[in-house]
């Protein structure tokens, strides 16, 4: 097992614990919690490029972290107004 | 050496992680928690982008990693910012209670076209 799939697997709980997070609590916390698991699923993906050697996945981490921006702000309106 | 760095380096990036996470189910209030998120963003990325560069040199991957990290930096930053006023504005913040009324007030100084 590389480096990388340590580093892989290494980063699964801290996920599983926000992905948690994201399950309780107000509505506030829920969003800081996902956007939490976003930042970490990020870094999953770019390390996930070494340990599979798949230049793809480094593709992904980009969409994601770029789709965040208009997913949160459309999120946080909803916070500020109606949630 | 360079693997040495390599292991040291991932070690860092996936200590950031949970240090970040363990940070954001012990702070108590959300504003607060959104330190974390920054915390993971900047640390984690930065040590991902360093270690791409020694374990690739200036290949295509490492350099989308960079752009990775600082479109990271630059959306968390905008998203935090986001996030602090929703929850002010809402009232979600409990020791933010009764600030809203600044944000707002701030917003009606910027309408107006003066410097605040």
């Amino acid at each position: 097992m590389t480096d990388w799939m340590l580093a892989t697997l290494g980063l699964a709980p801290p996920i599983a614990a926000a992905m948690l997070a994201s399950c309780r609590g107000s509505s506030g916390n829920r969003l800081v919690a996902v956007q939490l698991m976003t930042g970490l699923v990020t870094v999953m993906l770019a390390v996930m490029t070494f340990a599979f050697d798949q230049s793809s996945f480094i593709d992904l981490a980009l969409v994601l972290s770029l789709l965040s921006l208009p997913g949160t702000l459309l999120m946080t309106v909803f916070l500020e107004r109606w949630l | 050496m360079s693997q040495l760095a390599i292991d040291i380096l991932l070690s860092f990036m996936v200590a950031a992680a949970w240090l970040g996470v363990a940070g954001f189910l012990r702070l108590r209030t959300t504003l607060d928690r959104i330190h974390c998120v920054t915390f993971v963003n900047a640390m984690a990325g930065m040590a991902l982008t360093v270690v791409a560069f020694i374990s690739d040199g200036p290949s295509d991957r490492a350099l989308k990693i960079l752009l990775l990290t600082v479109v990271s930096l630059l959306v968390g930053a905008s998203l935090s910012h986001a996030t602090g006023r929703a929850l002010l504005l809402r009232g979600s913040a409990p020791e933010a209670e009764g600030l809203a009324h600044l944000v707002v007030a701030s917003d009606a100084h910027d309408a107006d076209g003066t410097l605040g």
